[in-house]
């Protein structure tokens, strides 16, 4: 999996990058990817690794903890999504799995975080390439 | 003298044309074949000899129809590469569709043009209760099973009883039609061959491979993008696109494809979420919970395998292009214009020269293994 800097898509949109938490945020179990806003960092995993046409399965744990995540992938240069649609389970502590994700082309793929917080919302995207 | 033969066969011999390291990674990705069996989760008659055995006798059975006069074998003849010729099958009636092979079925993740199956045992009820195809219904079915003293015993062999309800007699049927179906795996091709050499720096193997395939390999990983659906050992993506074949049937009447498919999934007694999944954990059920309903799939038909694919003519969803060199020419000229608006922006013209017309047939003729391998295996005469 090459892994890619966000681009930017609309101005709400947070550029993701791969830079130092500014807070303590943990997710245990082996390597993550790392996003972070002023007031969010989110840690992410896909389980099992990302492969074209399987389905696989995130883990997340997003700091501080939003009322509310979502979770869905994109690829810009063919304009489509997913043809499923990820499930979230809350594990508490800010801990979450999406499941039911499912990359069908190779390429250059967008995850899309939505993290909603009652001080409004913050929409993070990460490329990365399978192959 | 030795050398010279040996100069004058490499002389005659197909050229080894050089590969990209990215093009040998893509090309890589179409192997190794044959898969390894893994018994279906879902179908606790999967890989049993027995079920595979009563699969086979159901699959030729003639009973199985209204009229007594069709089975499966009808439309899935094993000479054509279990398909029929015809662009639109026929049933009891025509139906919509083309005959897709059963050729390494096994391997899907969706059954059906539309997918409007999840498991390989959903699928083959369809077709039984199908007015237009066997027409039969589920009390038909159980009541062949429950009367024919051979059948009832090789059913009850598998499956450990015969059911009261009608419904879970079919289940098993199709179940077992299931099994036997698992086994109809095509050999290892020329492309196999090719593709295990490269991988393994064999150069002489490699060199076996014909020029023009090799021309039209690097148009289908490079130029063509075809490997972008048409991927891994099967060639598939298993998913759905619009190819920009029209979806009208008749005057008046359209096929919408994945989209009804998916509502038939969803509302179907028969998917992997019911109570026929014979794995509690439903770990196979994951696509059927969040499979995406969406505008975009109204005329998308399912990405099909390219292995035995010279063999399995007429093409398309409904048999709209009658050869190899019709479906290369659709993608070297298709319009733009005539997909979805809101779809997908993948196909557009490969606007081949003849030559790259004739170099990606030359590779496609090579997914196939010739076909006529199946031979009807003998039984054992009575059921104990």
């Amino acid at each position: 999996m090459e892994e890619r800097g966000g681009a930017v898509r609309a101005q709400a949109l947070i550029l993701a990058l791969a830079v130092p938490a500014a807070q303590a945020c943990e997710l245990p179990g082996g390597p993550t990817q790392k996003l972070q806003s002023a007031a969010h960092t989110i840690l992410y995993r896909a389980a099992p690794a990302l492969s074209v046409g399987e389905h696989f399965a995130l883990e997340l744990a997003v700091c501080p903890a939003p009322s509310e995540l979502r979770v869905d992938a994109w690829m810009p240069d063919h304009r489509h999504g997913m043809n499923y649609r990820p499930s979230i389970r809350a594990l508490g502590g800010g801990r979450y799995r999406a499941e039911g994700l499912l990359f069908h082309m190779p390429g250059r793929w967008e995850f899309l975080f939505e993290l909603r917080a009652p001080g409004g919302s913050e929409r993070f995207a990460h490329a990365v390439r399978v192959e | 003298m030795k050398r010279a033969l040996v100069l004058v066969l490499a002389a005659l011999a197909p050229a080894a044309l050089a590969f990209t390291e990215a093009e040998t990674r893509a090309i890589a990705a179409h192997g190794p074949w044959p898969p390894a069996f893994a018994p279906d989760p879902s179908n606790r008659a999967s890989g049993n000899n027995d079920a595979i055995e009563l699969g086979e006798r159901l699959f030729f059975e003639r009973r199985l129809s209204a009229n007594g006069e069709h089975s499966c074998s009808r439309c899935h003849v094993p000479e054509r590469n279990w398909t029929d010729g015809e662009a639109r099958a026929l049933g009891l009636e025509r139906v919509d569709r083309n005959t897709p092979s059963l050729s390494n079925v096994r391997v899907q993740r969706w059954f059906g043009w539309d997918g409007a199956h999840d498991s390989l045992w959903a699928q083959s009820i369809r077709p039984l209760l199908d007015p237009r195809e066997l027409g039969l219904s589920a009390a038909q079915v159980a009541a062949l099973v429950r009367g024919d003293a051979d059948l009832s015993c090789r059913y009850r062999k598998v499956f450990g009883g015969i059911p009261a309800q009608d419904e879970a007699v079919l289940v098993g049927v199709a179940k077992a039609l299931a099994a036997f179906q698992e086994t109809l795996m095509s050999a290892r091709t020329a492309f196999d061959e090719f593709r295990d050499a490269l991988v393994k720096g064999d150069a002489a193997g490699v060199a076996k491979y014909p020029e023009a395939a090799q021309r039209g390999l690097k148009i289908f990983v490079g130029k063509g993008a075809c490997n972008v659906c048409h991927l891994g050992p099967a060639f598939t993506n298993g998913e759905f696109h619009d190819s920009g074949i029209p979806f009208f049937i008749d005057q008046g009447r359209v096929d919408p494809g994945r989209h009804a498919g998916i509502q038939k999934l969803r509302a179907s007694p028969f998917n992997l979420l019911g109570l026929y999944n014979d794995d509690a954990q439903r770990s196979t059920a994951t696509g059927t919970r969040h499979v995406r309903l969406e505008h975009r799939n109204f005329g998308e038909f399912r990405t099909p395998s390219l292995r035995n694919l010279a063999l399995t003519a007429p093409y398309m969803h409904n048999g709209r292009l009658a050869t190899l060199r019709d479906v290369v020419n659709h993608y070297s000229t298709i319009s733009p214009d005539r997909l979805h608006a809101d779809g997908e922006a993948i196909l557009r013209p490969l606007q081949l020269s003849e030559r790259g017309t004739l170099d990606l047939v030359a590779f496609l003729e090579t997914l196939s293994d010739g076909g006529g391998r199946y031979a009807r295996r003998p039984f054992a005469e009575d059921c104990r």
